[in-house]
Order: C-alpha cells, then sequence, then structure tokens
C-alpha cells in the first residue's frame, strides 16, 4: 500500500506547479489551465485522505463536486478570456492593466 | 501788574500782536505776489509797516500806565515741565518796538527807492518783513527761550540780507562770517539758557528775577554775555560787522546798525539783574576795548560802509560799557538815539551810493564809489544828503543841540557817578570812554571832510552829473535827521532828563563831554584842514584799519587748527572709522554665507529629505501595484504564506 504522505507530496508539488504557472504563464488561458491543475491537486488530497476512511465516501464525492465546479468555472472563465481578448486584442494579463491609473 | 482798566490791557496785547504780526504778514505777502507784479510789494511793504509803526504808538501810548506787564501761554509740556509763550511789556519793551518799527519803516520806504529795479526784490522784502517780525519777537517776549529763537531767526534774516546781492564775490564769505561768528556767540548763549533752566526751572523773565546774588548766575550771565558778544558784534567777535557792509546799505542801516546789533544791548538791559559784580567787570572790560577798537578802526579805514560799521561797534562798546556801569537807562537813550542818527548816517551814505551809481551809469567812468579816497565835494552836488550826514553825524559826535549829546551825557553823568575820575581802574574806564568820545569826532569829521567838503579833482567824481536821490528816499533821511535832534529825548537840548530818562546831569560829565567834543573839533579841523585825501600808508593805520589784525589772527591760529584738525580727521576717519566699516561689512558678508550655507544644506537638505522619503515609499508602495494581476497573486501568495508561517510557529 501506498502510503498517505507519498500522495500529499505529490498533490503539494501539483499545487506549486499550478501556483507557479498561473503567476508566471503570459496567457490566459494557460493561467487557467494552472487554475485547474491546483483544482486537481486540491481533487488528489480530497481521495487520499478519504483512503484513511474507506467505508464513506465524503471525500471522493467532494471531488466529483470540485470538478463539476471546476467545469463550470472553466466555462466562465473562458468566455470571460474571450471577451477580454475580443476587446484588449491580447491574452496576455500585464496589459489588461485600464484600471491601474 | 497793578490794577488797570481791563480794556487797556486788551488794547495793549492787542496793539503789541499788531505790531508784531504785520512785518510777517508783509513778508508773507511778498511771497503772494508774482514776480510779474513785484512793483506791487513796494506798495505793500511799507504800508505794513505803517500799520505796524501805528500799532507801536499806541502801545507807546499805553503802556507806561501799567509798570510791566506779563501775559502767557502754555505752549507745550514734557513731563511736569510746561514751557510757555508771551508777552513781557514794558517801559524798554515799547521803547525798542517804537524804535524798531519805525526805523524799520522808514527803511522799507527808502528801501523801495534804492532797491527799485533788483531782479529778487520780493526775496528782499520777504526777508525784510521777516526781520522785523523776529526783532519785535525778541522785543516782545516774555521768556529767555523764545527770545533765542528770534535770536537765532534774525540771525537766519540777517545772513540772508547780508547775502543778498549773490552775484557779488564777496557777499557770500561776509554772510557765513556772520552767521558764524554768531553761532560760536549762541553756543555760549544756548548754555547760559541750559543753567538758568537747570537753576530755576524756568525760562520767563518774572520768575528768573531774585534779589540776591547766586554763584550760578555770575556763570549763567557770562554765558549770555557770550551770544550778547557775537549778536553785538564786541571784542573777539567784532569782524564779522564791518564784512557784514557787503549786503544792501538799507539793510545796514536797518540790521548792522538800528535794531540787529542793539538786541544785544537789549538783552544786556533785559538780563541785567543776572549779572553779578564779577560778570559786570567782564563786561565793562570787554565794552572798553570794543568801544576803543572800533574808534581807532573808525579812524583809518577808507570805505564809506566800514567807516560807519566800526562806529558801530565803537557806539555798541559804549552801550555796553554803559551798562556794566549800571546806567541802563543811558544806555538805552543811547541806544534809541543811536538807533536814528545811525540809521539816518547808514541811508545818507546808501543815497551818495546810489547817486554815483546812477551817475556812473553810461559813462566809462568807473570807481568804487564807496572809498572815500574817491569822493569828494559832494556838499555842491547832493547838498540834502550832505546835510543829513551832517545832522547826523553832530548828532553822532555828541555835538550840543543834537540827540547824541544828550545820551552820552546820562551816561558819561552815569559812569562819573560810578567811577568818578579817581586813580584806579574806574577811572581809567572813564577816560577810556572820554578818548573814545574824542576819537568819535574825530572819525567823523574825517568822514564828512573828505566825503562831502574836500573839493573833488578830475580824477574822482568830477564830470558826472551827480543828482539828489529820489523823494521817497529822501523823506526817510529828513525824518531820521530830524529825530536826531535835541527833541527827542528832552525839551532841554542841554539836559538828558526827559520822557525815557529821569534825572538831573551833574557839571563834571557835561563839562567833559564838552570839553572832548569841541576839543575834538578843533583838533581835527586843524589835522585834516589843508589835507586832500586820507592817508592810508604807514604801518599802524594798516593795523588799525585791520582792527589789529584780528583776522588775520582767527585765520592764523582758528583756521588753521580747524584745517590741521579735520586733516588728522580725516585720516582717522578714513583709517579707522572707515576700517571698522569695513570689517564689519565684511564679518557680516561672511556670516551671511555661513548662513547661506547652513540653509542650503541643513535646511533645505531637511526638507528635501522628508520630500524624497515620502517620495520613496511612495515608489515603494505603488510598486505593488502595479496593475499586474500575476503580481498580485504572487504576493497575496507570498503574504499567505509569510502569515502562515507566523501563525504556526
Amino acid at each position: 500500500m501506498i502510503p498517505l504522505e507519498h500522495y500529499l507530496i505529490l498533490s503539494s508539488i501539483l499545487f506549486s506547479l499550478g501556483i507557479m504557472i498561473v503567476i508566471i504563464k503570459q496567457n490566459a488561458i494557460a493561467v487557467l489551465l494552472g487554475l485547474e491543475l491546483m483544482l486537481n491537486a486540491a481533487n488528489i488530497n480530497l481521495v487520499a485522505f478519504n483512503l484513511a476512511h474507506p467505508h464513506r465516501l465524503d471525500g471522493q464525492l467532494f471531488a466529483l463536486f470540485v470538478i463539476i465546479v471546476a467545469a463550470c468555472e472553466a466555462a466562465v472563465g473562458l468566455a470571460i478570456i474571450l471577451r477580454v481578448y475580443q476587446f484588449f486584442h491580447s491574452p496576455v494579463p500585464d496589459d489588461i492593466n485600464i484600471l491601474k491609473d | 501788574m497793578s490794577p488797570t482798566e481791563p480794556y487797556i490791557t486788551n488794547w495793549i496785547i492787542s496793539s503789541a500782536l499788531v505790531a508784531l504780526g504785520t512785518p510777517l504778514l508783509s513778508g508773507l505777502l511778498a511771497t503772494l505776489i508774482s514776480p510779474r507784479y513785484a512793483w506791487l510789494i513796494s506798495l505793500t511793504a511799507p504800508l505794513m509797516l505803517l500799520f505796524s509803526v501805528i500799532a507801536s504808538a499806541m502801545l507807546f501810548y499805553h503802556a507806561p500806565g501799567i509798570g510791566s506787564y506779563d501775559v502767557n501761554v502754555p505752549w507745550f509740556s514734557l513731563g511736569d515741565h510746561t514751557l510757555g509763550v508771551g508777552l513781557y511789556i514794558d517801559k524798554l519793551t515799547v521803547v525798542m518796538v517804537l524804535m524798531v518799527s519805525a526805523i524799520s519803516f522808514l527803511v522799507h520806504l527808502y528801501s523801495t527807492g534804492y532797491m527799485a529795479g533788483d531782479p529778487s526784490i520780493r526775496r528782499y522784502f520777504i526777508m525784510l518783513g521777516f526781520f522785523t517780525f523776529a526783532m519785535m519777537g525778541i522785543v516782545l517776549s516774555n521768556s529767555l527761550l523764545i527770545v533765542f529763537i528770534f535770536w537765532e531767526l534774525v540771525g537766519f534774516s540777517s545772513y540772508m540780507l547780508i547775502g543778498h546781492w549773490t552775484e557779488l564775490p564777496d557777499t557770500g564769505n561776509a554772510s557765513r562770517k556772520a552767521y558764524i561768528m554768531n553761532r560760536i556767540g549762541d553756543l555760549g548763549f544756548i548754555t547760559g539758557l541750559m543753567i538758568v533752566y537747570q537753576q530755576t526751572g524756568t525760562f520767563q523773565f518774572d520768575f528768573i528775577y531774585n534779589e540776591e546774588t547766586l554763584p550760578w548766575e555770575t556763570a549763567a550771565s557770562l554765558c549770555i554775555f557770550m551770544g550778547i558778544i557775537g549778536k553785538s558784534a564786541q571784542f573777539p567777535l567784532l569782524t564779522w560787522l564791518p564784512d557784514a557792509m557787503a549786503g544792501p546799505t538799507p539793510v545796514s542801516a536797518l540790521i548792522h546798525a538800528a535794531t540787529m546789533v542793539a538786541a544785544g544791548v537789549f538783552l544786556l538791559a533785559r538780563v541785567h539783574f543776572l549779572f553779578t559784580p564779577v560778570a559786570l567787570i567782564v563786561v565793562i572790560i570787554t565794552g572798553l576795548i570794543t568801544t576803543l577798537l572800533g574808534a581807532l578802526a573808525a579812524m583809518t579805514h577808507t570805505d564809506l560802509k566800514k567807516i560807519l560799521a566800526y562806529s558801530t561797534v565803537s557806539q555798541l562798546g559804549f552801550m555796553i560799557v554803559a551798562l556794566g556801569a549800571g546806567a541802563t537807562e543811558g544806555a538805552i537813550l543811547h541806544l534809541f538815539t543811536h538807533a536814528f542818527f545811525k540809521a539816518g548816517l547808514f541811508l545818507a551814505a546808501g543815497a551818495v551810493i546810489h547817486s554815483l551809481h546812477q551817475a556812473q551809469q553810461g559813462t566809462t567812468h568807473r570807481f568804487d564809489v564807496q572809498d572815500i579816497r574817491n569822493l569828494g565835494g559832494l556838499s555842491r552836488s547832493l547838498p540834502l544828503t550832505f546835510l543829513v550826514f551832517l545832522v547826523c553825524g553832530a548828532s553822532l559826535s555828541g555835538l550840543p543841540f543834537f540827540s547824541g549829546f544828550q545820551s552820552k551825557e546820562s551816561i558819561l553823568t552815569a559812569l562819573i557817578a560810578w567811577g568818578g575820575l579817581t586813580l584806579s581802574w574806574k577811572g581809567l574806564a572813564v577816560m577810556v570812554i572820554l578818548l573814545t568820545t574824542f576819537l568819535t569826532v574825530c572819525y567823523t569829521f574825517r568822514l564828512i571832510w573828505f566825503v562831502f567838503i574836500v573839493p573833488g579833482n578830475e580824477r574822482k567824481e568830477g564830470g558826472l552829473s551827480v543828482m539828489e536821490v529820489p523823494f521817497v528816499m529822501r523823506f526817510p533821511m529828513i525824518v531820521l535827521a530830524l529825530c536826531s535832534l535835541w527833541w527827542i529825548v528832552s525839551a532841554n537840548p542841554l539836559g538828558f532828563s526827559g520822557w525815557y530818562h529821569k534825572g538831573s546831569s551833574s557839571m563834571p560829565g557835561t563839562v567833559l563831554s564838552l570839553l572832548a567834543v569841541f576839543g575834538a573839533l578843533g583838533f581835527s579841523f586843524f589835522h585834516y584842514r589843508n589835507k586832500l585825501a586820507p592817508g592810508r600808508e604807514s604801518e599802524i593805520s594798516s593795523a588799525l584799519a585791520g582792527t589789529f589784525y584780528l583776522d588775520k589772527l582767527y585765520a592764523m591760529v582758528f583756521g588753521r587748527t580747524v584745517t590741521r584738525l579735520s586733516v588728522l580727521l580725516t585720516l582717522f576717519d578714513k583709517k579707522y572709522i572707515d576700517g571698522l566699516v569695513h570689517g564689519t561689512a565684511y564679518i557680516q558678508v561672511t556670516l551671511a554665507h555661513v548662513v547661506a550655507w547652513l540653509d542650503r544644506v541643513m535646511v533645505d537638505g531637511t526638507v528635501n529629505n522628508i520630500a524624497r522619503l515620502a517620495g520613496g515609499i511612495g515608489v515603494f508602495t505603488r510598486s505593488f501595484q502595479g496593475g499586474k494581476i500575476q503580481l498580485y497573486i504572487f504576493w497575496a501568495g507570498l503574504g499567505l504564506i509569510l502569515l502562515t508561517l507566523f501563525l504556526i510557529t
């Protein structure tokens, strides 16, 4: 049996990679992808913790919820990015700065 | 003040004020008249003065009934010291007021002829009116302070009038000399004023007066006497008066013969109570030296006006001696008679000068008309002037039936009663006075002889058609000649006891004065009988003419000392005072540089650094909000991690 720590290490690596993508990437869609990565890292945690209590399904169910919410979120996010791209003609988040001044 | 009817006192005050004010009004009126109508001044000025004479005559008529009368009005207060201004009217005042206004009126009238056509006639009449006002002020004032103020004003108008003909070379120096010499005297006067005020707390004559002799009175009286020396041209300060003859002749008649120089004698009579016996001895000695010096200088001078000026000096010394010996009334009587006959002499001399100038016009015949060596035989062409000169000169000499005889007789009588004919210094003083009387006759005779009687030759004024002066000038001369007769003093031609001076003449006085006068007359007749021109060659006569080198002495002693002192002072000034000023300036500039540096570095630096700090903080905090979404997330994530770490540990 694979110990819990390994799952947790994997998820934290994934989370960190997600957050890094969110911060670093110059493309808004890539940022959205990073976001999905972070959500999935959380899902791994939820499923991994569910292993400790095999007769209950709370963790798995919650992971399913997260996937659904993530799909919705991705849909909304992509729509926003599309509109933003139409408006600014640029997918780079740094160019979207008209509130700055 | 004796009880009198109030309307009388009102009369007196108003007539005194009118007599005082109308000359000033005359001067003010002359300032208002435009230069184009300057001839109008010739009408207004004598008219105003005529009012003054009428007011003075009223004062003269009413005042003797009241003794002395003092009206004082507070002028200003300094702390608890109140200074007043007011009138003091007594017998002395009314005599002086009448004399000043009468002679001033006659001189104004004479000036309208003498100064006719003068381009600056306005200034002349302004100053003449102003002078009369100031002189009246001296005479009428009730306190020493006001007298001093008017005293300075007459000095100023004298300065202006001596220098009236600004285009002539000597007038400027003469007027400055008169002014500066008077200042030297006034230095003493003002010191005397301070002593009097410090001791008595008042300037009013009535309150200064006390019976006993106090030690400070000697100092105060000698200081005041210094002012009198300056104004009346007494011994050390006498040389300005002959030089003052550079002014117009009517001015010489009014200011430098009849009134202003008599102001000193008047003041001496007014504050006579201050003079202690010691001070009186100084007064007598000064007067004796002056009277002898003046008479000797008059003997040798050849300038018509300067002879008269030295004669004035001599007569003033005579009055000062009389005052010193206590013969106040005699001195004032002589002042009164002297004013008339000396003014008459000056006006007659002015007539000679004027008519010769008129005759010279349009000819090539040029000579100094004031030099008696150039004159002669004028009795034929100027009979009236000659007559006036003769009458006034006789009065000056002290011939019987003329006013001068009576006033001199009264002084001699008093002097003989004071000093006697004993072998003491007092007796010597009387002898000096007799000698002066003798010399007076001699120089008067010499003057009349060479100007009028000795026949003129071609080198002199011969060939010129000399005409008498116009009536407006003849009239004052005639009046003054009439006033030089005996009736002005008393009905008795040989006694001086009249309206002013009550007393009887003593035998020795009359006899001695008659002896001196007639002796001198005989002596000078035999001396000058065969001479055609006055000689002036010998060393002694030039010494006498220069008043024993008094002027040269002043130039040597004071002039050179002052020049050297001023050179020294200039050096000192340049080296030390300027050095000090420059040093101070240098220190200031250095200090200013230091302060500027401090300001720039410290004050400005602090302000700039605070601004820079605020800016830096602003830049720093702004860097978090760069409008970069990912950066926000980064900072938020970092902050979250740090917060978590902080909460865990």
